[in-house]
Formats: structure tokens, C-alpha cells, sequence
């Protein structure tokens, strides 16, 4: 079946079957690969995406659910000119990554949540990750980089305001 | 010595930047046309005779291009190290659930089921084992085809033989006896397993695979492929994650892609499911571990007797080596005047176990760090003064019966846990509690032998070139899978030869263009791959230097550098660009190789002694938990935790690789236990083994704690795995400080902290069958009754 939605903020129009979900759209029929198949029964978070600002587990959707709504993946998360974002750049800082594989559903789940908490404690960060597992990093150097992240862009805004 | 640019200073991991824009290339995002899929059949029973597998029925479906069985293979696919009893598809018995007997390569995914579900398969199910010590009963089903001990089940006996502790054991004052069990841990990397091969016009063939050590993938599918070096070339692509656990299932995948894709004529993939791989892949192996420790009146140990028995499932795999680690670990970093331990590892079909990061010492150090802390308070001692009494300092003797030769900074890790974590205020505190919610605190501290030791030959290779465009490309035989050794090798790379890391380039592992350096395990990188590093560019440099002397007219001796820039004495200066130009006119060849051994060392197998490992890194825990007396539930508060393991050379890595480390022994403490009924496992999916997630990991403080060690690259020694080892013990002993109830077995969930013992869900079966596939195949079992 055909399917139309709003993917990295340009529309697509996609021939796939009905049953296929919305990560092995992104990753079969469109070519994008951060996305991740870790579980695929929606425990890991590493097919995390935003859909219509929200994180969502991208193996537990169907593409279908998608149509006229707004997806956007890892590949739709840079700063303007297609280099890393600051988010991207505090993860390298931080040292939050290690064999990456998490890596993109996490940077999607923070970014859904910094666009919705500006001030977020370490435990609110915590509790917004803790649908993506790491296996390597312990999750520590993570929240510093949410945490820095989010301090950083109100100083940024603050700056703006004044 | 001057002040280092690098190595310490803060750092990006070098191959971070791809990993953060999603564009890292893992195995299962390769896209090459024409690539065919891979399905493997598993058995799905954990013993059986194989009567009959007849796959050309596979071949008549639609899609199928190749079909293999073990015969597609030379020796009937025999492999294995150190002990060969492994086949690439099953030979003649299957001998566990998830067991690989024919693999299909069809078009697409669901060609290649269906050619599975074609394949004739007729099994006639054999008795079979499942406990470790009734395996060891002379009437027990044997396991393995051919027992390499040549007494059924037993795979391995182990022994250390350090002075006489009977009577010394028959005098003690205080005698501490006391059996402790461990469980069976899941790798949980979220990437499975997964491999590429692509054949060749010439015969040959290329196999990308997500393991660790692509040399020993490639001498394996050298033997059972039938092919020289030369044809056979592996490479590594970006892993995600591994912690020890993707050798032997990723060799068997290796070989299964390899031999389809030389028999189709096109490139052959198998991406693991989540259930396949949580099915089929080895496990940390679960062990019982009996102490007879004694001490005197003053609490002064003097000596032990260890005996454990671990189940191995049905391969050796690296049991064995885990095992030998395990007993030269068992009795923890004390003082003793005499110690022997008797570990045997056993057959059985319950799955298989193989290396998990600690290898053997994870297990030992849960087991005596709970010991000592049962014996400090039988003592009625703080079980930091008792530790700090007892633990090795330079000069004494290691539980081995080895000298201490170098410097130990044990004692000082204690003090640091014990004043960060406001320990003796605490104790104070959390001695008198009785509400539903109970605090506790708990300590342990490890030694672990680096590298290899008496496992292996322990060597690295690096090598260093020069490019056209000034960049430097580094090559290393040994592989990073997230723990960062590609950062490593590229700061003291760049500190040794006064270059900004920018200018580094580290290729990825590959047979072909890397020089052989053995596995990628015990966390040898930064010690051996470091130090080959630093040779090469050490090397590289002088020929730098006398190209530049040339240049600025003096003797090499004279010239100085500012950065990348070299100066001589009046002061005239020349960029780093101007030398590597010099040189190339006066004819130098600007590549170089570095090789890095361990000094020798000899451990002798036979009777127990020697000197197991050259060096040792040491390190101490403390966890603060809640309990709640009702429910059993364990909430860690904070962990505080400091590691002795010589210079750090990239800081946010070596903290990464800590507070990593310290999550994955709060699973093995609290929450992780692949349990089997009867052969087969009771959890497919994250949503069954549960791993810990950023609500259950708490804040960690941590510290590196420098001790002297001359002959690592810049003081450097290693951490990957020690900093785990004391994470369980601390939390089991922290439970014990809150609740007074000793549980003597791992990890500690909420029904054993409840009832003292767990509760068997006995749900596997059809769970297991599903996930293979087997409600739909043609597969006929023969039962046994």
C-alpha cells in the first residue's frame, strides 16, 4: 500500500506492505539505518523515534499508523548545516558513547524530552531514558549530557531573552 | 618529565562522531545487491541423535539458493579452542536447545524460512543432563561426542597449589565453611550477533563479523572452510557490544555465511534475532563455590581451601580458561600462608558457557568477598579493618603463592570508598533499623591478573604509515567494541610522537591489512596494544627527528619540539609537513611496526604453581541499598567505587568503562539469571531477562587511583573487567548489613531477599519452540520415554 507522512521534516510517499512496521520501513524501503532493531517487541528503545514530538519504539508500530503524521529519526537530528548537534557533541564530551549501538534511540529520547523539560533534574532524565537500555555506558555519562545540554541551551535562551 | 598533551587530558572517542549521527555502519545495515538472507534450523530439544537431515527439500522452495549441513564442511565442521568438541552445524547429536544443525540462504527472509521449514530433520531424543554434579555421576548421559578428559562429563580440572593448608586449617582458631552460588549471566549486547560474507572470483572469501578477535574467526574458518590464510580474510565492522560474549556463536554464524556464500557465488548475511540469540549464545557460567577459611585469634587469615564446580553446558568453549582464572582468583586479594583450590567444569546441556567480561574472577570475587564479609562479622570485625588487615601489599605472597612484585594501592581504594561513602557513620547507623524499609552498606575489593598471563601467548602488533596527505594511519591486531581502545592507541600515538590526534587515522581490524596480535579479551589492550603503540611511534619518531636535524642543521639530539612543529637550538623552526617532506627526499620509509610482549611468566598446569599473571590491578566497592522487607525488593542508593590500575590514558572512557562495568554487576547481583528447565531457557527477550535500565544503574562516585607501573605505555595497566568483579558482593554484603540474612546464592531477587529461595515459572518449552520456529516444520522428534 502506498503510505504518505512527514519524514526529517520533508513529505515521502512510500509503496511497502501494510504489515511492515514503521523500523523496517525507515530501514528497508527508505534506506535509513540509525535506526535499530535491538528487541523488536518494544523493550529496548534502540527503534526509538519521534512521532509528532513524541519518542516512540519504531518496531512497534506499523507503517501505516504513520500516514499524514510527522516522523523524525536519528538522521533528522543535526545542527543546521548536517554537522552534530549540541546534544551530539555533549554525548562525545561526555563520554556517552561506547559501541554506539543505543547511541541514536538515545539521542531521540533526549531530544523528545529537552523539547519538553528545559530544566530537567537527573532523575526526571533518568526517567526519560529508561525506555532505552545501555549495555556499556551505565547511563551516567548520558545524563551529564542531557544535563549539560539542557543547562547549555537556557543559558543560550537566557542570553537571547536579554 | 614533561607535561603530557594527551594521554589523561580530556578526549573524544575517535569513532564517537558516526555512532552520535546514526551513520556507524553495524552488520545488519549493510545493503549489498543480490545479498542473500540466512535462517538457521536449531534443535529443539536439548539431546538427541540426529537419525536423519535431509535438506534438498529446501532447496525446491521458491527463493532458496544453498543449503549446508556439517558435511558442507572439511572434518565435519570440528572447531573449538582450546578444546575441539564445537561443529559450525551440528555433527551427528544435538546437544543443546538452539543447537545450529543446517543453515538455508534464500532470497529473502522469508525464502529462507521456508527453506528451513522444507528441511527433512528426524531426531531421536537422548537422555540428558542438566545438573553439574549428577553429570559427574559415572552413570550420567554423556554430553560431548568424545569426553577430552577422557572421564564423561568432566571437561576440565584445575588446581592452584600454594603450601599445605591442612594443618594449618586443623589449628585455626577460627575455621569459616561456607558453599556460595552464582548465577548463569546473559551477555545482552543490545546488537546480536551477526555476519556478511562475500565470496570472491579467486575462491576466496570475506567475512565481516561483530566479534572481538578476527584473527582466531579467521584460523577457525581456515580449518573447517578447507582454505589457506591468504583466502580467507576477516574483517571487523563497527560492534555493538560484545563484553566476551560474541566468540564462539559468532565463529559458528562466521562459518555458516562463508560456506553459503562460496556455495551460492553471492554475498551471504545472517542478522540474529533477539530470541535466536538469547537462545543460541553462550553465558557466564554458573558456579558453586565451597570455602574452608582460616584465621587466628587476632582475625589474621592464614589460610584456604577452595573447591568449585561450574557447568560448562554442552562445549568447553572458554570454560576452561575461565576456570583456570577463577581459581587463581578464588581466594580473593588476601594473605595467606597456604591455599589450594580443586575446580572442575562439567558438561551438561543446558545451553553453553563461555567468556563474559571478568572471566572466572566475576564469579570468584562474588563468592570470597562474601565469605570475608561472613567471617569479619562472625569475627564481629568492620568488614573494612578486616579487609585492610588482610589485603596483599607489595612484597607479600598473592593467594597463588606468587610474590607481590609491584606496587599496590588496595589499601588506598579501601580508604577512599570507605571516607566517600561516610562508611563508618553508616555502619553505626544502619546497625539498629527495624521498619519496612531497611539501609544498608557493604563493601568489596578485588585483585585481578592482567592480560592473558598463563592463558596464552601475550603479544600486540601496531603498525604506523605516513600518508601523502600527512595523515598517520594506524593499524592495531587487536579490536575495540565499544570499550574504547582505538581512542587509547590513538592519544598515545599521537603523545608519543608530539602529533595532534586529528592527523591519526585508525583503520578497522582486518586480517589483510593488520598484523596478528591474538585475542582481544582480559583487557590486554591498553597494556599490550598500548605498548605496541607506543613502540611503533616511538620508532616512527626517531626516523622524524633525523629528517628534521637535517633540515635545521643540527644533530637529532638538539632538535626540540613546540607542538608539531620541530626546533633546533637557534631556534629555527620546521612544520611537522617540512620533515615528513625531508625525509621522503632523503629516501626513509615512513612506515613502521611495533611489537609489545608480556615479560614471561610461567604457570604450571600440572601442579598448581608458578606465576600466573605478571601484573595485577586491585580495587574496592561500597553500595549503599534500600530493602524493603515486604516486598524483597533491593534499591542500590549509590555506588562508591575506586580502581588501582596504573596511568588512565583516556579519562572518559576509563570512567565509561567503570560506571558500565558496575551496572552489568548490579545486574549479576540483583536482577540477571538465565535460568533453564530442563535444557531449556526461561528468557527469549529483554522483557524476560531484565538488564538494568538508567532507573535501577544509581549515581556513582569514582576514582582511579594511580599506582607506579613502569612498564605499562605511560604507567598504564587495565580495568574493562576488574572494575565489575566487586559490584554483586558489595550489594550481597550491603543486603546482608540491612537485613541480617546471609543468602549465599545470585543474584538477589526479590523472591530469594523474600522466601531465602526462587520460584520456577517452568514456561520454556513452547516458548522456545516458537521462537525457532517449530510450530510449523516438518521436524520429527522421536521421544524418548
Amino acid at each position: 500500500m502506498k503510505i504518505e507522512f512527514t519524514l526529517n521534516g520533508e513529505p515521502v510517499h512510500v509503496e511497502a506492505p501494510a504489515s511492515i512496521t514503521l523500523l523496517h520501513l525507515l530501514r528497508e524501503h527508505l534506506g535509513l539505518t540509525g535506526s535499530k532493531p535491538g528487541c523488536e517487541v518494544g523493550e529496548c528503545g534502540a527503534c526509538s523515534v519521534m512521532l509528532d514530538g513524541r519518542v516512540v519504539n519504531s518496531c512497534q508500530l506499523l507503517a501505516p499508523q504513520v500516514a499524514g503524521r510527522e516522523v523524525v529519526t536519528i538522521e533528522g537530528i543535526h545542527a543546521p548545516g548536517g554537522g552534530p548537534n549540541d546534544l551530539q557533541l555533549a554525548f562525545l564530551e561526555f563520554g556517552a558513547v561506547q559501541c554506539g549501538y543505543c547511541t541514536p534511540g538515545m539521542v531521540v529520547a533526549a531530544e523528545a524530552f529537552l523539547a519538553r523539560h528545559p530544566k530537567p533534574s537527573r532523575a526526571e532524565i533518568r526517567e526519560a531514558i529508561s525506555g532505552n537500555l545501555c549495555r556499556c555506558t551505565g547511563y551516567q555519562q548520558i545524563v551529564d549530557a542531557v544535563e549539560a545540554t539542557a543547562a547549555r541551551r537556557r543559558a543560550q535562551s537566557e542570553g537571547r531573552g536579554q | 618529565m614533561s607535561e603530557r598533551k594527551y594521554v589523561g587530558r580530556p578526549a573524544a572517542a575517535v569513532d564517537g562522531l558516526d555512532k552520535i549521527m546514526g551513520k556507524a555502519k553495524f552488520v545488519g545495515d549493510y545493503q549489498l545487491p543480490g545479498m542473500l538472507h540466512t535462517r538457521v534450523l536449531r534443535s529443539p530439544v536439548p539431546h538427541a541423535r540426529i537419525v536423519r537431515l535431509d535438506v534438498s527439500p529446501a532447496l525446491a522452495v521458491p527463493g532458496v539458493v544453498a543449503a549446508i549441513t556439517s558435511e558442507d564442511f572439511v572434518g565435519h565442521s570440528l572447531w573449538g579452542w582450546p578444546i575441539q568438541d564445537q561443529y559450525i552445524l551440528a555433527y551427528r547429536k544435538v546437544l543443546y536447545v538452539g543447537h545450529g544443525i543446517a543453515a538455508v540462504a534464500a532470497e529473502t527472509p522469508d525464502a529462507a524460512r521456508a527453506g528451513i521449514e522444507a528441511i527433512e530433520l528426524e531426531l531421536e531424543e537422548l537422555p540428558a543432563v542438566f545438573d553439574p554434579a549428577q553429570a559427574l555421576r559415572p552413570d550420567a548421559p554423556q554430553v560431548p561426542l568424545e569426553s577430552p578428559t577422557g572421564q564423561g562429563n568432566l571437561c576440565a580440572d584445575i588446581i592452584v597449589r600454594y603450601g599445605e593448608p591442612d594443618p594449618i586449617l586443623a589449628e585455626s582458631p577460627v575455621l569459616y565453611e561456607e558453599v556460595f552460588h552464582t548465577g548463569r549471566q546473559e551477555h545482552a549486547y543490545l546488537e546480536p550477533e551477526a555476519a556478511l560474507a562475500i565470496p570472491h572470483p579467486d575462491g576466496s572469501v570475506t567475512v565481516h563479523y561483530n566479534g572481538q578477535s578476527p584473527f582466531i574467526n579467521q584460523i577457525h574458518l581456515c580449518q573447517v572452510l578447507g582454505l589457506p590464510p591468504e583466502k580467507v580474510r576477516v574483517i571487523q565492522p563497527v560492534v555493538g557490544g560484545s563484553f566476551g560474549g560474541k566468540d564462539d556463536l559468532g565463529y559458528q554464524t562466521s562459518g555458516q555465511v562463508a560456506a553459503l556464500a562460496l556455495k551460492a557465488g553471492r554475498p551471504v548475511r545472517l542478522v540474529l534475532g533477539r530470541e535466536e540469540s538469547m537462545l543460541a549464545s553462550y553465558k557466564r557460567e554458573p558456579m558453586s563455590i565451597r570455602f574452608r577459611l582460616g584465621a587466628d585469634a587476632e582475625g589474621n587469615l592464614q589460610a584456604a581451601k577452595v573447591e568449585m564446580l561450574a557447568d560448562s553446558g554442552c562445549f568447553s568453549s572458554q570454560t576452561t580458561l575461565a576456570m583456570l582464572r577463577a581459581s587463581l582468583h578464588a581466594a580473593g586479594a588476601y594473605r595467606y600462608q597456604a591455599v589450594h583450590v580443586d575446580t572442575q567444569a562439567v558438561y551438561t546441556n543446558n545451553g553453553f558457557s563461555g567468556a563474559f567480561r571478568g572471566f572466572g574472577n566475576t564469579d570468584a570475587a562474588a563468592a570470597i568477598e562474601q565469605a570475608i564479609d561472613d567471617l569479619a562479622h562472625r569475627l564481629g570485625r568492620d568488614p573494612i579493618d578486616f579487609r585492610l588487615q588482610n589485603c596483599v601489599r607489595q612484597g607479600d605472597r598473592f593467594m597463588s603463592g606468587n610474590v607481590v612484585s609491584h606496587e599496590v594501592r588496595l589499601a588506598e581504594c579501601l580508604q577512599w570508598v570507605r571516607e566517600r561513602s561516610d562508611w563508618d557513620r553508616k555502619r553505626a547507623t544502619f546497625s539498629a533499623q527495624s521498619g519496612e524499609l531497611r539501609r544498608g552498606i557493604g563493601v568489596a575489593c578485588y585483585m585481578h591478573g592482567s592480560s592473558l598471563g598463563g592463558e596464552g601467548a601475550d603479544y600486540a602488533n601496531t603498525t604506523l604509515k605516513i600518508e601523502d596527505e600527512y595523515q598517520i594511519t594506524l593499524t592495531s591486531g587487536l579490536t575495540d567494541y565499544g570499550q574504547g581502545s582505538r581512542t587509547v592507541f590513538t592519544l598515545i600515538a599521537a603523545e608519543t610522537l608530539g602529533v595532534s590526534p586529528e592527523r591519526i587515522h585508525i583503520l578497522r581490524p582486518d586480517t589483510d591489512t593488520a598484523l596478528e596480535s591474538g585475542p582481544t579479551v582480559a583487557s590486554r589492550s591498553t597494556m599490550l596494544g598500548g605498548n605496541a603503540t607506543r613502540v611503533a611511534a616511538e620508532k616512527l619518531d626517531r626516523l622524524l627527528c633525523y629528517a628534521a636535524a637535517s633540515a635545521l642543521d643540527c644533530t637529532p639530539a638538539q632538535v626540540a619540539r613546540h607542538g608539531e612543529v620541530y626546533v633546533n637550538p637557534s631556534e629555527d623552526e620546521v612544520s611537522f609537513e617540512e620533515v615528513v617532506d625531508r625525509a621522503r627526499e632523503m629516501g626513509l620509509t615512513l612506515s613502521v611496526h611495533g611489537k609489545w610482549s608480556m615479560p614471561h611468566i610461567e604457570w604450571h598446569v600440572e601442579s598448581g604453581t608458578g606465576t600466573p599473571y605478571y601484573c595485577y590491578t586491585f580495587g574496592a566497592q561500597v553500595a549503599e541499598v534500600e530493602v524493603d522487607v515486604h516486598t524483597g525488593q533491593v534499591r542500590v542508593l549509590k555506588v562508591w567505587a575506586a580502581h588501582d590500575g596504573g596511568t588512565i590514558v583516556f579519562p572518559q572512557g576509563a570512567y565509561g568503562q567503570m560506571y558500565g562495568g558496575i551496572a552489568q554487576g548490579l545486574g549479576y547481583g540483583l536482577l540477571e539469571e538465565m535460568t533453564y528447565d530442563r535444557g531449556f531457557p526461561q528468557a527469549l527477550n529483554y522483557d524476560e531477562y531484565l538488564i538494568p535500565t538508567s532507573l535501577d544503574v544509581p549515581e556513582i562516585e569514582a576514582t582511579y587511583i594511580e599506582s607506579d607501573f613502569p612498564e605499562g605505555p605511560y604507567g598504564a595497566k587495565n580495568l574493562a573487567e576488574p572494575v565489575l568483579v566487586a559490584t554483586a558482593p558489595a550489594i550481597a554484603n550491603a543486603v546482608f548489613c540491612a537485613t541480617g540474612v546471609r543468602h549465599h546464592r545470585l543474584p538477589l531477587t526479590l523472591e530469594r531477599v523474600l522466601l531465602g529461595h526462587e520460584l520456577h515459572p517452568g514456561r520454556g518449552e513452547t516458548a522456545c519452540r516458537r521462537a525457532l520456529g517449530f510450530d510449523q516444520s516438518k521436524v520429527e522428534v522421536i521421544w524418548q520415554t
